[in-house]
């Protein structure tokens, strides 16, 4: 069954099975095949077009990924299986799926300054903070529901609290005038002019700069990490009365004694880092992952404040995050160009199980899909952002919309790419499904 | 003579008397030979031998038939030569000498005779005797080397008398002796004997002796000569080279292949006089038709120049390999980190940066430009906070080096102005701005202390300014953040000012500077002061009123940065020659190290605060990265390694990188260009 005419003269051949995980339309007949060795993605890729063809007329053309043996194919699969040491001779089982292409770049949502803070939580709404001191609501590509007004220097974190809140919706801003402040607003609100809201509590307690905050998945607390090498910890779920607009529906707890007004004091605080906390993250209830400038990673217990986990890492850290298989896998990236992964759960984890080093600069933001295993993807200071698989060692794509440094990057709705950079932008990138 | 003589006439007559009884028997003379031979082993079997000498009679010389006649005994028969007799028989009568025949007849009767070559003429019994073809066949076979006689087989298988078959009894039945079994004692006494003689040094073991002497007979034969001649005592030989061994082509007739071809000739004459081959083979059908050495004149010529202009000398070639005269370094992939490459550039100055000063913490960095301006940025992100424009071309920025202040210290012109950064929380801002308040009512501007500084509130720039009679160059802060000091180098005794910031009062130290002030630091643990002019450093001690300590004497001619360790027992001294200097304090006022780096001067030089690691930078555009490893173990020197030659920054008005500071936790390095640009190098 040789599809292909041109693979008369290719001298090589090699037999093949394609099969896929993937629904009905993209089925391929389930017998080996030959195809000529010298035989790239695009060319597989055509392939497996044809095949489907001929069984549904009416198909359209779609690029596909190709997986030997859990890896992406990246160059011939002659040159693929001789790098891998994988016999020609028997049949080669090829799985395919469908390729991660970004379809879209849509309008960038303009800021007045640098964009140091996304977070695409929420499929309502994401959320961006600006070096202009100020947080912004998004509906979509450049439409700005709300305006978080209130710290005096440039936010440096956004974290949304409850993302499925019903009406009222929470959400913490890190700032480097040391507070934090949460804010409470109807995401369901759509104004044509952004409504400026005020925040309904101010937290404060570190001593420098806060960096970064990250919320508790039940949303009851939150995190952060700053230059004054701590974390503190914070309740959330505080009534206050004064200073929110739009808390006529806001829940009153009960059980907590009312302190001033806006103000919050931490809850507790954890201290082991030596230098500026640069990012944390609060995966599951318990425990909490936080990255310094003192080149270490640690998972410290939300209860007992002690750190149970330390990777040295040798370069300072500047982002993190938590995700991949199992939600367990560790990457970080920090003063060099290289994105690392860590596995905790292998004993003795001082090495990292991944490093994708295809940026030229400091990597800024890293941010593992919510629901792949595989993809993640990284923003660094040479304007580049890259969705990787942890199946090869190549970034699957490089948005490089942004004109200056590249400061942030976060999902949104699981398949559009949301980045910000120092040319005060916030770019969009849409279509890239990833399941 | 005449004793042995008349023994020899005694003892003759006894044989002679048994051949004269041979005689009377009757026989023949050639058996009475026989007989006398044949007597010796006895004569009992005379019939046997009878029969024997017939075979053997022949072969005899007729001699010893002769023999008995004359009894003139062993005398040269030259005595007897006139006297008409040649000697005496038996009876002692007189043997009558032969006529002696006419030469002529005897000649021609030899011819005739054809027997007459086997004669011999028997002077002693003057007869002449013929021999037969026996005697001449027998003498032919002794001359040979043979058996006289044919018959004597001289391989016979050989007859054991003493074994045969049937024997029933042994020669001899005594037993074997005990002492074939047992060591021999006398042996063994003289083995012993030996052995201490041996040990007491009486006997030398000749035979290692004899085996040195050996190898040292053995020498190699086509071995250099050269080498043998380091034995000789001469002193001034110098074996000539060793001329090359002639070799095929050096025939008058060579083998064609040694010929070479006309093209390859022409092509010699295409190289270099020294590597054209001297010797080109040719070929001659006859040595006759070799023509006279053609270069025989001018290579003597040329060997006499040699001799009388060159003689040759002994050359002394030291064997070293260069690596060994490096010193030895540890590997530099050992002494990570230390800033490698460029990541981040803060840009917005419009004029060559000329300093930089980096935050305590390390989150901020300032930076004063030609430009008139000094910025604030971010590290990390490389945002430029702030920016105050002074006016005038910013000389030196310093951070206060105390947390709890937020202040930036500023030179330019003739101003020092404490300038508020704004970065740090409410107490720090706080205290800051109570720090920088000046009550206007100075305390008599110029009156008691004569200062030359006056301490002016700046209301646009919200700081102080301290006014100069002169121009400032540099400002430095001492460690606790009150203390600093400022450097006018047109002040001459009156170079260096002390302030406090917190009474608002300057002091002015009167120290005996030779030439103009440069710079000056705090020491970071004790109270001295460095002041360092072009070509000294001088060390002052604070607490004892300015008392001289010690004075450094550098070797440079332009000194143009110092920085000390944090440790305070190590300075480092960067000059305008390109040279760097590293003191040891304790060690001497020498320095320990001077290391030429740089093309062009040296701008600045820098201590890492935690890591050991210096840096300097220069005009040739780039900043090199040292190792300075100091130990607490006093014997112990400090280990200096290079590591890294930073480049980036582009040359501009012929400057090049104008100042370099660590990041003050991180291995990192910033460094200030004239190109306006502010980088950090990362690990």
């Amino acid at each position: 069954m040789d599809t292909d005419g041109n693979s008369g003269d290719a001298s090589r051949v090699v037999h093949v099975r394609f099969i896929t995980k993937l629904d009905r339309p993209f089925k391929v007949p389930n017998s080996s095949i030959s195809v000529a060795s010298n035989f790239t993605r695009f060319g597989l890729s055509s392939v497996v077009n044809n095949l489907i063809q001929t069984e549904n007329p009416d198909w359209e053309v779609e690029p596909f990924d190709f997986l030997i043996n859990g890896e992406l194919v990246r160059m011939s699969l002659e040159n693929f299986l001789l790098a891998k040491g994988i016999s020609a001779e028997t049949i080669l089982e090829i799985e395919y799926i469908r390729a991660v292409v970004p379809r879209k770049e849509e309008e960038p949502s303009l800021h007045d300054d640098w964009v140091s803070a996304v977070d695409g939580s929420s499929p309502r709404f994401f959320l961006t903070g600006c070096y202009d001191g100020l947080g912004r609501v998004w509906k979509a590509a450049g439409v700005c529901t709300h305006i978080l007004e209130g710290h005096s220097e440039p936010v440096s974190s956004v974290s949304i609290i409850n993302p499925e809140g019903a009406d009222s919706v929470t959400v913490a801003t890190a700032s480097k005038d040391r507070t934090l402040r949460l804010w409470k607003f109807n995401a369901e609100d759509t104004r044509r002019n952004p409504l400026k809201i005020s925040a309904f509590k101010i937290l404060r307690g570190h001593r420098a700069s806060v960096q970064s905050v990250a919320a508790q998945t039940s949303g009851n607390m939150i995190c952060s990490g700053s230059w004054d090498c701590t974390i503190n910890l914070w309740q959330t779920n505080e009534p206050v009365s004064e200073g929110d607009t739009v808390s006529t529906k806001k829940r009153k707890t009960i059980g907590q004694a009312k302190e001033s007004q806006s103000e919050g004091e931490a809850v507790s605080s954890l201290v082991g880092h030596t230098q500026c906390v640069s990012s944390v993250k609060w995966p599951e209830r318990e425990t909490i992952y936080s990255a310094s400038w003192d080149h270490s990673i640690r998972r410290w217990n939300a209860e007992t404040g002690k750190d149970s986990l330390n990777i040295f890492c040798g370069k300072a850290l500047n982002c993190l995050d938590i995700g991949g298989e199992s939600s367990a896998l560790v990457a970080a990236g920090g003063s060099d160009p290289i994105l690392k992964i860590w596995d905790p759960r292998k004993p003795g984890t001082s090495a990292p199980v991944y490093q994708f080093s295809s940026h030229t600069s400091w990597v800024t933001a890293c941010k593992w899909h919510e629901k792949s295993w595989f993809h993640l993807i990284s923003a660094s200071h040479d304007g580049k952002v890259m969705l990787w698989d942890l199946r090869t060692a190549w970034p699957l794509f490089v948005i490089d919309a942004h004109k200056d440094k590249a400061l942030c990057a976060d999902w949104w709705r699981g398949e559009t790419v949301l980045s910000g950079g120092a040319d005060s932008k916030l770019c969009m990138t849409s279509g890239a499904s990833v399941l | 003579m005449s004793d042995s003589e008349g023994y020899d006439s005694d003892d003759y007559p006894s044989i002679r008397g048994s051949d004269s009884e041979d005689e009377e028997s009757g026989s023949s003379g050639n058996e009475d030979v026989l007989n006398t031979s044949n007597n010796d082993h006895g004569n009992d079997d005379e019939s046997d031998s009878s029969e024997l000498h017939e075979g053997v009679e022949e072969s005899d010389s007729s001699e010893d038939e002769v023999v008995p006649r004359n009894t003139v005994g062993d005398v040269p028969l030259e005595w007897y030569r006139d006297e008409k007799h040649i000697g005496y028989d038996i009876t002692g009568k007189k043997i009558k000498k032969k006529e002696k025949e006419d030469k002529l007849q005897s000649f021609l009767a030899s011819a005739d005779d054809s027997k007459n070559w086997r004669k011999i003429y028997d002077e002693y019994n003057d007869e002449d005797v013929e021999l037969t073809k026996e005697d001449i066949k027998s003498i032919s076979r002794l001359l040979e080397g043979k058996a006289p006689h044919r018959d004597f087989d001289p391989y016979a298988p050989y007859v054991d008398w003493f074994k045969w078959d049937d024997s029933k009894h042994p020669l001899s039945n005594a037993p074997e002796p005990k002492r074939r079994f047992i060591p021999s004692k006398s042996e063994s006494k003289l083995v012993n004997k030996i052995k201490l003689a041996i040990r007491k040094g009486l006997i030398k073991p000749k035979k290692s002796k004899e085996e040195e002497e050996e190898e040292e007979s053995v020498y190699p034969l086509w071995g250099d000569d050269s080498n043998s001649t380091g034995k000789n005592d001469h002193l001034s030989y110098i074996p000539a080279p060793k001329p090359k061994l002639p070799g095929h082509e050096e025939s008058f007739n060579p083998s064609l292949e040694y010929i070479p071809t006309q093209e390859e000739i022409n092509s010699y004459q295409l190289m270099y006089e020294e590597d054209r081959p001297k010797f080109i083979p040719k070929r001659f059908t006859s040595m006759r038709s070799i023509p006279a050495y053609e270069n025989a004149v001018k290579e003597c010529f040329e060997r006499c120049l040699d001799l009388y202009l060159c003689p040759r000398v002994r050359k002394k070639r030291l064997n070293i390999d260069p690596e060994s005269l490096k010193p030895k370094l540890p590997n530099r992939n050992d002494l990570k980190p230390y800033p490698v490459s460029c990541y981040l550039e803060y840009r917005g100055h419009e004029d060559a940066v000329t300093s930089i000063s980096v935050e305590a913490s390390g989150q901020w960095i300032a930076s004063g430009s030609l430009d008139g301006t000094v910025r604030i940025w971010e590290v990390e992100t490389g945002r430029c906070l702030k920016h105050w424009k002074i006016g005038e071309a910013v000389k030196y920025v310093s951070w206060n080096p105390n947390p709890e202040h937020s202040i930036l210290a500023v030179s330019a012109g003739q101003d020092v102005l404490l300038l508020n950064t704004g970065c740090g929380n409410e107490e720090v801002q706080k205290s800051t701005k109570e720090l920088l308040s000046v009550e206007m009512p100075m305390p008599d501007d110029s009156g008691k202390t004569a200062s030359s500084v006056s301490w002016l509130q700046d209301d646009k720039l919200e700081g102080i300014r301290l006014r100069h009679s002169k121009t400032v160059t540099a400002v430095e802060w001492h460690r606790k953040g009150d203390y600093f000091s400022t450097v006018m180098p047109a002040g001459e005794s009156r170079a260096i000012f002390i302030h406090k910031l917190s009474k608002k009062f300057t002091q002015t130290l009167s120290f005996k500077l030779q030439g103009p002030a440069v710079t000056s630091v705090f020491h970071p643990t004790r109270s001295f002061f460095f002041i360092s002019t072009k070509k000294i450093i001088r060390v002052y001690d604070l607490v004892k009123e300015g008392k001289l300590v010690k004075k450094l004497e550098t070797g440079l001619r332009e000194i143009s940065s110092i920085a000390v360790h944090p440790s305070g027992d190590h300075i480092i001294v960067g000059s305008g020659e390109g040279k760097l200097c590293w003191f040891d304090m304790d060690l001497s006022s020498k320095p320990y190290k001077t290391l030429k780096l740089h093309q062009k001067d040296i701008n600045n030089v820098s201590f890492h605060r935690s890591y050991p690691l210096f840096a300097t930078c220069s005009d040739d555009c780039t900043a090199y990265v040292f190792h300075g490893m100091v130990y607490s173990d006093l014997n112990q020197n400090p280990l200096i390694v290079p590591l890294e030659i930073l480049r980036g920054h582009s040359s501009t008005n012929g400057r090049g990188v104008m100042d370099c500071k660590f990041h003050p936790r991180q291995p990192w390095l910033f460094t200030a260009g004239a190109d306006s640009v502010v980088r950090l190098y990362c690990h």
